[in-house]
């Protein structure tokens, strides 16, 4: 036998599903096939309590086979099957799907005595806790030709999940949804029958009990009508349980044919027929579309632009990449501005420092040549000054050096975001100051005058002069000689006045000479020095922007890398999602021609 | 009325000018006390509410005995409608700003009729009927949409299960979703301090079955045995099965029906059997039964196949006059147990549930009443709950039927009756079944309350056990009390 058309898109929908990683997908429709294959119709009958499901079974087969009853409920679904001889099976747990394999666990199964079946399906049957569900195997044509029928408990309230459950339980073909005739269908039945429409191909309104209602003709127009308005056509079939068995006890055919049994008969022999071809088709379009849909929704819901996405598709990454690139490209403003901002500033305090040094230096040296001599402390001076100078180039260099430390943690902060520890400053070896010491000129002791001996005693002899001559006249005029002991004292006197004189003077003008050279001094050494600070501050400047900028575009090129990278990954994926959404229309067209061909057609097409 | 009950009714209405006292000022609340004070004086008020087509309307038919509701305005909509009794059948419309006006109607085969043109698109809310009938001389009976309206009819019917005294809850049977309507009804101090006050009808109960014979039999079966399951007796006081159309049918049985009955009994029996196999044949244009195919077309619409069946089947087997088979269709059809339990349950303890809506509503003031008044007028609300040996009878029956509280053996039995479960009379306490003197109800409630005394004190039983003992010779003391003042 070739397989049939419908084979091929369910086994193309398993594989779509499959490459799309959907396992869920590729399990239902797994589970699809085998229930297509199986040549059985499996008839699934719900509705709300008390709406005669089980009578209704017991109608299509002519025999009391589920229990029915004003104080029976059904509890347990039950499965009705063809059998050679009655017999009743409690299953207790549900067949579980292994969940690797894919093998099936076998179910603990209790054979009980046929007259026991109201019991276990009422679910009052005592030690069997646990039980799942109850099969009846009865000798009746309609179930040896193929049906299988399944009576389930009433539901209070109709929600989708517990529906569901219940049917793909049953993996039913078709779904008969029981309602009284007697009250008109209510809005969560209406919701139901609607729900049940979306996921199977074939659901069946059955109104029952239309023996007791006058108007069953009206309340099926009126179901017709509103399930109509919602959208749902599905076939609605009145019936009377109570009508065909009768019949069946008193073999007449017209109440038989009064009951509508014969219509819903004819329509699941119909299905049953066309399992393999119509219904099957109808089936696996329907689950094709579902499961198209399923697929497509993430597909379509991820347009380049709306999604932030949270998982880093290629897109996304391609989006990440660009900003860290306008990241980076701000990044090395500011880190460009910080380093040239940072020197200047250390240029700056860097002189005031040196210059602030230096005065104090030479405020010191006023303070002590105010009072010392030159000529007597000239040695132990210049070394002072010597070891001064030298002392605060050495503060004023080592503080450079931690500013500079510093500066370079600062810059290094805006490589932190991407990945740099904040010591990657370029390692930096102080220079050899040695040649600072070399060409600061060793001072020189400035020219000063000694006062001699020989002038000291001329100066004393000047000053003498005049003391005898002044004495000498006066006391000439008391009849003195001019040279007398008195003018000879007075010349005494007056010429140690003027070599003290003198050589106060002179020591003066020795201090103001030194003070002089001092400060020139001083400020010699603080043009040279400051010249190599701002030298060695360029240098460090240049050194971190060097290392800098390598960072930078090392950086760059990272991310421009990765970003081609993600354009190369973003495309590919765009191409695949097209791929993808081009399989899914091939596999919807699959299935809607395969909905649409008529029976006749497919056979002439597969050969 | 006993001496207990009316120190209960003091005490409300004493609490009411309390509450006037409290809210002068306020406009709203006097009007809402006034309102409260009015419905002192009223019968009791009974809500009929159920799941929409549950046979609200039927249960209202039959309590008053006349084909009226349900009454749809013009564009199909049901309204919450009040139906009193009064000297002539009337009905007036009242809007939501409380305007009122008188409806013209007429009468016709299905019941009381409204001209659309006059209802259609209007702001109706409510619709209250006056109809000279016996049964509403102590009941005044709301009939209410259906619960499970989808068009957003729900607030008004929350709002009339709130204020009604008592809540008959009419449904085809009892599911899941009717049980959590009734708990959500169930709110506030009041309706937790005095638990329930509903009946659970399960109407079409001449349905059950395929509409068999014996359906009703079977239908009253299923009732007592729903009463029996503690889920459901947490929520009402009683399940009672009852046949709408048949009991309907009875009250309404003209000669005209009678003699069609007949007519069918008297066929040959196959005929009969191959025609009322099902409501086709029975109103086909071309049957072989003896009755116009009108006739059988109104007999079919006001009985239903299973009423037909069961008059027929009546009439056959010894129902000769209409007023016996009129009777007959009543005695099947659970009427009359219906109305013996709305007499037990609500109309004999007419002033526990008056004194129940007029503290909810006290409750409801409260809360709106501004500081301490409210504080106050709520505190004074829950201590004479609390106090009261009323509303203490009640919870212990609630806690009894839940089975939160049992007794073992008659014990439980004797404590229900004792209680008031069955009635409130003191014969009907005590389990007398024939008239007795003041000395015999004397000395059986003395026996009783010696019993129960005991009971209280046995170390054998469990503290909630001892602590219904002793409520229940509390309630034989109130009966020794009563006998004394009597």
């Amino acid at each position: 036998m070739i397989a049939p058309i419908w084979l091929d898109v369910l086994d193309e929908t398993a594989r779509l599903s499959a490459a799309h990683g959907r396992t869920d997908l590729v399990e239902s429709v797994q589970q699809k096939r085998t229930q297509l294959l199986d040549p059985r119709l499996r008839v699934v009958v719900v509705g709300e309590p008390k709406q005669g499901k089980s009578q209704l079974i017991n109608g299509l087969l002519n025999a009391p086979a589920c229990p029915v009853g004003d104080e029976l409920t059904t509890v347990l679904p039950t499965i009705v099957t063809h059998a050679d001889t009655p017999t009743v099976t409690l299953v207790h747990t549900p067949p579980v799907r292994n969940r690797h394999g894919g093998a099936i666990a076998e179910a603990d199964r209790t054979a009980l005595p046929v007259d026991q079946v109201a019991a276990a399906v009422g679910g009052k049957l005592g030690g069997h806790p646990g039980a799942a569900h109850v099969e009846i195997g009865l000798p009746r044509a309609l179930l040896g030709s193929g049906i299988v029928l399944i009576d389930t408990p009433g539901l209070d309230v109709l929600d989708p999940a517990q529906l569901d459950a219940l049917t793909a339980f049953a993996r039913a073909d078709i779904v008969l949804v029981a309602s009284d005739v007697n009250s008109e269908l209510s809005p969560s039945e209406i919701s139901t029958i609607g729900h049940l429409a979306q996921s199977h191909a074939r659901v069946v309104l059955v109104l029952t009990k239309i023996d007791m209602s006058p108007r069953w003709r009206d309340v099926t127009e009126q179901s017709r009508r509103r399930l109509a308005a919602i959208g749902v056509r599905p076939a609605v079939i009145p019936v009377s349980a109570d009508l065909r068995l009768r019949a069946a006890g008193s073999n007449d055919s017209t109440v038989n044919a009064e009951s509508g049994f014969p219509t819903l008969l004819a329509r699941l022999n119909t299905d049953r027929a066309a399992k393999t071809d119509e219904l099957a088709r109808a089936a696996v379009g329907q689950l094709t579309r579902t499961v198209i849909e399923q697929l497509a929704a993430p597909l379509r819901t991820e347009p380049p632009e709306a999604e932030p996405a949270p998982a880093p598709g290629p897109i996304s990454r391609l989006h990440e990449a660009q900003r860290t690139v306008d990241e980076l490209r701000r990044c090395s403003v500011r880190w460009q501005h910080t380093l040239n901002d940072e020197m200047a500033d250390l240029l700056s305090d860097l002189e005031y420092d040196l210059r602030d040094r230096t005065r104090k230096i030479l405020r010191k040296v006023d303070e002590v040549f105010d009072k010392a001599d030159p000529l007597s402390d000239w040695h132990t001076f210049a070394q002072w000054l010597d070891e001064n100078l030298l002392e605060a180039d050495e503060a004023n260099h080592g503080w450079m050096l931690q500013r500079f430390d510093v500066i370079g943690r600062r810059v290094a902060e805006h490589f932190l975001a991407y990945g740099y520890p904040d010591d990657t400053a370029p390692r930096w070896s102080p220079t050899s100051r040695d040649h600072l010491t070399e060409n600061v000129p060793l001072m020189e002791q400035p020219h000063v005058e000694r006062f001699t001996y020989a002038q000291k005693f001329f100066t004393g002899l000047r000053g003498s002069y005049g003391g005898i001559l002044i004495f000498g006249l006066a006391t000439s005029l008391a009849g003195m000689p001019l040279i007398n002991p008195v003018s000879l004292g007075a010349g005494a006197l007056f010429g140690g006045k003027t070599v003290l004189d003198e050589s106060r003077a002179l020591l003066k003008r020795r201090q103001a000479t030194v003070k002089a050279a001092s400060q020139r001094h001083v400020d010699d050494f603080f043009l040279l020095v400051s010249k190599d600070c701002r030298d060695m501050v360029r240098q460090l400047q240049r050194l971190l922007r060097d290392h800098y900028t390598a960072l930078t575009e090392q950086l760059q090129q990272q991310i421009v890398e990765s970003l081609r990278r993600a354009k190369l990954a973003a495309d590919a994926d765009v191409a695949e999602r097209d791929q993808q959404m081009r399989q899914l229309a091939v596999l919807q067209e699959q299935a809607r021609r395969l909905a649409a061909t008529p029976t006749g057609t497919t056979a002439g097409t597969r050969a | 009325m006993s001496r207990s009950t009316r120190t209960l009714d003091d005490a409300v209405r004493q609490l009411m000018q309390e509450a006037w006292n409290l809210s002068r000022e306020d406009g709203r609340a006097a009007a809402q006390l006034d309102h409260l004070y009015g419905r002192l004086q009223e019968p009791v008020h009974l809500a009929v509410v159920g799941p929409a087509r549950s046979g609200k309307s039927t249960v209202v038919n039959g309590l008053i005995g006349d084909q009226i509701a349900p009454l749809p305005l013009g564009d199909g909509h049901d309204v919450v409608t009040r139906y009193a009794d009064g000297p002539q059948p009337r009905v007036t419309a009242r809007t939501a700003d409380g305007a009122a006006r008188e409806l013209a109607t007429t009468r016709s085969a299905h019941g009381l009729r409204m001209d659309p043109r006059t209802t259609r698109r209007s702001a109706i809310t409510e619709l209250r009927v006056t109809w000279p009938a016996r049964s509403l001389r102590h009941i005044n009976l709301v009939d209410t949409p259906g619960t499970d309206a989808d068009d957003g009819h729900h607030a008004p019917v929350e709002h009339v299960t709130g204020e009604a005294d008592a809540i008959l809850y009419a449904s085809q049977e009892i599911r899941t979703t009717d049980l959590q309507t009734l708990q959500t009804a169930q709110h506030g101090a009041v309706a937790t301090a005095a638990p329930v006050n509903t009946v659970i009808v399960l109407t079409h109960a001449d349905e059950i079955g395929g509409g068999r014979i014996d359906a009703l039999l079977t239908a009253r079966q299923l009732a007592r045995r729903h009463q029996r399951d503690p889920a459901i007796a947490a929520m009402c006081t009683g399940v009672v099965a009852y046949g709408g159309l048949v009991a309907l049918a009875g009250r309404t049985l003209s000669d005209a029906d009678f003699t069609a009955v007949a007519a069918i009994a008297a066929a040959p029996r196959e005929t009969q059997d191959a025609c009322l196999m099902s409501a086709d044949r029975f109103a086909g244009d071309d049957g072989p039964l003896p009755v116009d195919p009108d006739v059988r077309r109104r007999l079919l619409h006001r009985l239903g196949i299973h009423g037909v069946r069961l008059a027929t089947t009546l009439a056959r087997t010894g129902c000769a006059t209409r007023a016996e088979l009129a009777a007959e269709l009543i005695r099947r059809s659970g009427l009359a147990e219906l109305r013996e339990v709305i007499n037990g349950c609500f109309v004999e303890r007419r002033t526990i549930l008056k004194a129940r809506t007029a503290l909810a509503g006290l409750e409801r003031l409260a809360g709106r009443l501004p500081g301490q008044d409210g504080v106050h007028l709520r505190a004074r609300v829950e201590q004479l709950l609390a106090t009261a040996h009323d509303f203490r009878e009640l919870r212990l029956l609630a806690a009894m039927r839940s089975g939160q509280v049992a007794f073992t053996g008659d014990a439980g039995t004797e404590a229900h009756r004792l209680l008031g479960g069955n009635g409130t009379d003191a014969a009907v306490r005590l389990g007398a079944e024939h008239e007795l003197s003041g000395g015999e109800l004397w000395d059986l409630t003395a026996d009783a309350l010696h019993r129960w005394q005991q009971h209280a004190e046995d170390p054998r039983l469990g503290l909630h056990q001892r602590r219904a003992a002793t409520a229940v010779v509390r309630s034989c003391e109130g009966m020794l009390v009563a006998l004394g003042d009597g």
